[in-house]
């Protein structure tokens, strides 16, 4: 087994092409080096690409980009991040502990496709892509399209994943990221709910996006959920309406955490905060 | 100088661990060691068809494949021998040990375990212990009738599953329940917890001259010389243990762990063999607190008095006997004391079932007891409508309370000032309020381990004290702070001029280890034993140096001076100095044991446990907040009112209260090791196994309760272990009230907690 470090994107992406099939990228590694520890990966070879600092921070050019490196303690508080997306920023808050979050990255977050990865949902209400580069040419892909379920990606062994670019809230909207541990920290979600929601000049939802993770195979929109909040002026019933198409979407599974009613259980009363930190959110932004 | 007794004193243990540089067990190496790695039963049930070392002794680096062919055929235990080193042709529950590997690295030995194939034919596991007691279960040990209790215990009643049944029932309680207004029954389950400690279990051995010298991180080196020795089968002094820093116990190294392997191989392969768990092992094979069932029954009148109770126990020993089967004594001490309850009835058994065996976890056995019995005493109190606090009042002990092993407690009556004092702080009336709040209270009592001690003090050359003991720092600052303190307070020197040996059993009188509070109390008064005549020393020999009569001169600031004359005085180095070519080096000797209380030994049948000895009294208060969406807990507010004797340290026994209460948490509302159908752990590693972490645990008030004993140093009893024994049972208290539901299971689980809210809804 051998451990290589690579110090430009077009040095990583030969490396995939020649020898992708046998690789592990590793980013911060903590996913990869538990997997390898638990015999669950024993490739060949470990990419390392923490080194690419051209991978790393927010970048606006147009569009919003947030690169692949970028550590979870990054999007937690740099300021710029806070300010665009605060929904992720929040997720990225709650990922493992300061330790974790100093190494983790956002790439790693997305590629190893866990169904509780903490900044999935809040970047599926951000209609992220994802920047997919190989040495013969660059996709992107709807970050929906990009995860396929539990642990799978439609990540080609020789592509490397160097961005993701996402929709910041516009004017009269709140996001926010909702997860439930039973610690209140060093913690994999029994369930997380990201909410964003853009009002109209009088205060009628004109957009709704809701995506739930850790009650699924991966993280998914609610889109019943959504067209229920629509149009409304999130009445109570209305809200109690979307809890429950909410509950209809979910496909949870029993673990050692928590049990498949339970995730159930909780998802309507984490909508109910969530859309009231939206409104709230929303109108202190104007 | 006024002495350091009572006062906060710098820890010299803690930069060291701090910053790294301890060495522990696990970090110890002798020169030319090799490592071990155990084959581990992969099936919690089955019978061994055969086992094939060839592959794993082909491997490069592999020195030896280590089976119970090459062990000596011995069983042995704590209380019962039923358990040898290495199952052979049966395999009782998933952990077992099977097989070892010695090899030049860790990772060869590792490597090679999953080369050793053993062959086992599965058979179903008795995994609860439901399925171990039902009629015509399968026996966990066929040949349970052949073990025997090791020397020195009597015999008492066990029975295939049942390893042990004490049985007090001193006549006339189904005749006071009869007479009851009503009759209240509750049953309580509780899942096991794992000790979780920093440092996973390992040991180091080398064979030299036909002895064993073991290095180890354990509570009690000198029951891993003697438990070693008879696994073995040779004799104790065969053995020497010597301990290292210690990252935690919490009753899980107590009992022989890894060492009498490492001894077994080290004499087989004729070198220095180290043998270290990693975590998942650790938590797989660990004796973890049992898993327990507790039904409760009581009789009240509508006045408020409790009348009768009946209280069963069953307690899960997991394969073997271990310590558990000494638990089922401790009912008796509960069941019976802290409201006055004038006939009751109590049986407790504990069980063989096919799974890990379980073990001694700081507050054994009584953190669920007193769940059980304070959740009830809830239950009871709400079933007449009164108050709870009132009705606890109402039924509380008093100064010469008989428990129900005929022994008395003459201070009784701390109990009602503590109870006091925790309304001064926290009043009643003002806890709890508001919606999804709710209040919890639990008292207890709780014992001070009685095992002997022993130390011997030299006054060195330059002025400094040594103190020579086995006594074992497990982390409390027992040792590194209160034995400390009171050999300072000896001679009037600084603590931080006291130097405190590791332990070491070739050189040190026996010590009854690091567990039940004991070593402050029995340590210190050692120390205080050999302190009287080490003084006398001094005093004769500072005598002859300032030309005086050794009845006007005394002992203070570190020096020996003639009484009243301030400025005529000599150092105790130079008395100590002088006094080494005069009378030789100035030494003595202290040993001490608890005198065990009078107690009536025909009040119960299987008694193995037989008094409460040094007891202290508990009371807490808790305030939680339960989310009504998640049935997430939040602890807002925790109160200790805690009787110490004296505190030698204030600062370790606040620090002791608090990481009690955590753990306590932990145990109420985040821990619990569950066991399949299968017979297997269900949490397997520290990611499923949810230890509390700083953010989930409040700051917790503690207020000690100062009412010396006379038999302590200074007045003082144990403080360390009791704090988490009533935490459960005041949150579990708390929970009930905020929800209005049943609270009956330890760890309380969010969903139970909807689920309590749900039952309140529908009433
Ligand atoms: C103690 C602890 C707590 C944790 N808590 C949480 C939590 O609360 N929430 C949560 O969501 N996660 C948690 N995790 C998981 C983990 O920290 C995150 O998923 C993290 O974001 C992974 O990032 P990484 O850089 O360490 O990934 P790595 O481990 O380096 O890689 C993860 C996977 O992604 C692939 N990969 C990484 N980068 C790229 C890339 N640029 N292109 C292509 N493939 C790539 C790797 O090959 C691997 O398959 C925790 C982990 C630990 C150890």
């Amino acid at each position: 087994m051998e451990f290589r470090t690579v110090g430009s994107i077009e040095e990583a992406l030969a490396c995939l092409a020649d020898v992708g099939d046998e690789a592990q990228v590793v980013a911060g590694g903590t996913d990869v080096m538990i997997q390898h520890m638990r015999r669950e990966i024993n490739p060949s070879l470990f990419l390392y690409i923490g080194n690419l600092c051209e991978m790393e921070g927010l970048t606006k050019n147009g569009s919003h980009a947030i690169g692949a490196l970028t550590t979870h303690r990054h999007l937690a508080t740099d300021p710029l991040v806070v300010a665009a997306f605060p929904a992720l920023a929040e997720a990225a808050s709650t990922v493992g502990s300061w330790q974790t979050q100093e190494v983790g990255t956002l790439g790693g977050n997305l590629c190893n496709a866990s169904p509780a990865a903490d900044t999935v949902a809040p970047l599926l209400i951000a209609d992220a892509q994802v920047e997919l580069r190989r040495a013969s040419g660059v996709r992107r892909l709807p970050l929906d399209e990009f995860l396929l379920g539990r642990r799978s990606t439609a990540r080609l062994p020789d592509e490397l994943l160097t961005a993701v670019t996402a929709r910041p809230p516009g004017e009269r909207c709140g996001e926010t990221y909702l997860k439930l541990g039973r610690r209140s920290a060093m913690e994999v979600a029994i369930a997380g709910l990201a909410v964003r929601l853009t009002f109209d000049a009088v205060g009628n939802v004109e957009s709704a996006k809701v995506a739930a993770c850790a009650v699924a195979p991966r993280a998914y929109r609610a889109v019943e959920a959504e067209s229920v909040l629509e149009g409304s002026r999130l009445e109570e019933g209305t809200v109690a309406e979307a809890g429950r198409a909410l509950v209809d979407s979910a496909t949870p599974i029993d673990d050692a955490r928590a049990s498949a009613s339970y995730r159930r259980h909780v998802l309507p009363g984490l909508l109910v905060r969530a859309v009231a930190t939206c409104r709230e959110r929303a109108v202190e932004q104007r | 100088m006024s002495g350091s007794v009572g006062k906060s004193v710098p820890r010299l243990d803690a930069e060291p661990k701090v910053r790294g540089e301890a060495v522990y067990g696990v970090d110890f190496e002798l020169t030319g060691t090799l490592y071990a790695a155990l084959v581990l039963s992969p099936v919690p049930s089955g019978r061994i068809i055969g086992i094939d070392t060839s592959a794993a002794a082909a491997q490069a680096g592999v020195r030896a494949v280590v089976t119970a062919e090459d062990a000596p055929d011995l069983r042995s235990g704590l209380a019962l021998d039923d358990e040898p080193l290495f199952a052979s042709d049966t395999v009782h529950y998933e952990g077992e040990p099977i097989a070892a590997v010695v090899a030049d690295s860790l990772k060869a030995a590792r490597r090679a375990v999953s080369d050793v194939i053993v062959n086992i034919e599965e058979s179903p596991p008795v995994a609860s212990l439901e399925a171990a007691l039902t009629e015509g279960a399968p026996l966990v040990h066929e040949n349970w009738e052949t073990f025997a209790p090791v020397p020195g215990l009597p015999e008492w009643p066990r029975q295939g599953n049942v390893v042990g049944e004490m049985t007090a029932d001193p006549g006339g309680v189904d005749e006071a329940f009869a007479g009851a207004d009503h009759i209240v029954e509750d049953v309580f389950v509780a899942d096991r917890q794992y000790q979780a400690y920093l440092e996973p279990k390992s040991a180091t051995a080398i064979y030299e001259e036909d002895r064993y010298t073991i290095h180890v991180s354990h509570q009690y080196p000198w029951n891993v010389r003697s438990r070693t020795a008879r696994a073995l089968g040779v004799n104790p002094s065969r053995i020497r243990v010597i301990g290292h820093h210690m990252g935690g116990g919490f009753g899980a190294r107590l009992d022989v762990g890894l060492e009498p392997y490492a001894a077994l191989l080290a004499r087989l392969v004729r070198a220095p063999v180290k043998l270290v768990f990693d975590r998942s092992e650790d938590l797989l094979t660990c004796n973890s607190r049992e898993n327990a069932i507790i039904r409760i029954r009581s009789g009240v009148m509508n006045d408020g008095r409790i009348v009768a109770r009946e209280f069963l126990c069953d307690m899960d020993c997991g394969a073997y006997a271990t310590d558990t089967v000494f638990l089922i004594s401790i009912p008796i001490f509960l069941a019976g004391s802290v409201y006055e309850v004038p006939s009751t009835r109590v049986v407790a058994r504990a069980v063989y079932t096919n799974t890990t065996p379980t073990g001694a976890f700081r507050g054994v056995s009584g953190t669920y007891l007193n769940f059980a019995l304070e959740r009830h005493t809830d239950n009871l109190a709400n079933t007449i409508a009164m108050d709870r606090r009132e009705f606890r009042i109402r039924n509380l002990m008093d100064d010469g309370h008989r428990m129900l092993n005929g022994q008395i407690l003459t201070d009784a009556g701390i109990m009602r000032t503590a109870f006091a004092e925790v309304e001064a702080v926290a009043p009643w009336a003002d806890m709890g309020k508001g919606p999804n709040r709710g209040v919890g209270m639990a008292a207890t009592l709780w014992l001070t381990n009685p095992a002997p001690g022993q130390v011997t003090l030299k006054l060195d050359v330059d002025g400094t004290l040594g103190v020579i003991t086995g006594a074992s720092e497990i982390g409390t600052g027992a040792v590194a702070m209160g034995v400390r303190q009171i050999a300072a307070d000896e001679l009037g020197i600084d603590p931080r001029d006291v130097i405190v040996t590791m332990p070491d059993t070739d050189v040190q009188g026996h010590d009854g280890g690091a567990q039940g509070s004991r070593t402050t109390h029995i340590v210190g008064r050692a120390v205080r034993e050999a302190g009287t005549g080490l003084r006398e020393q001094v005093v004769r020999a500072g005598a002859r140096l300032l030309g005086e009569l050794p009845d006007d001169v005394e002992i203070g600031d570190g020096h020996v001076s003639v009484k009243g004359e301030w400025n005529r005085r000599v150092t105790l180095a130079e008395v100590a100095t002088q006094a080494l070519y005069d009378v030789g080096p100035l030494v003595a000797s202290g040993s001490y044991a608890t005198p065990t209380p009078k107690y009536d030994p025909d009040t119960a049948v299987g008694l193995l446990f037989p008094t409460f000895p040094t007891p202290t009294y508990h009371v807490h208060i808790a305030e939680v907040e339960v989310d009504p969406d998640t049935g997430l807990v939040t602890v807002l507010r925790y109160v200790v009112v805690q009787e110490v004797g004296k505190a030698i340290t204030p600062e370790g026994v606040i620090g002791q209260i608090q990481g009690g209460v955590a753990q306590g948490i932990g145990y109420a509302l985040y821990e619990g090791l569950q066991i399949g159908e299968d017979g297997r752990y269900r949490q397997r590693t520290l990611e499923a196994y949810r230890v509390p972490i700083a953010l989930d645990v409040p700051r917790v008030e503690a207020v000690l309760l100062e009412h010396p004993d006379e038999e302590g140093p200074h007045g003082a009893k144990g403080a360390a272990e009791p704090p988490i024994v009533p935490v459960a049972a005041a949150i579990g208290n708390a929970i009930a009230d905020a929800t209005g539901g049943a609270i009956n299971r330890i760890p309380i689980t969010p969903e139970d907690v909807l689920d309590a809210l749900a039952e309140n809804r529908e009433d």
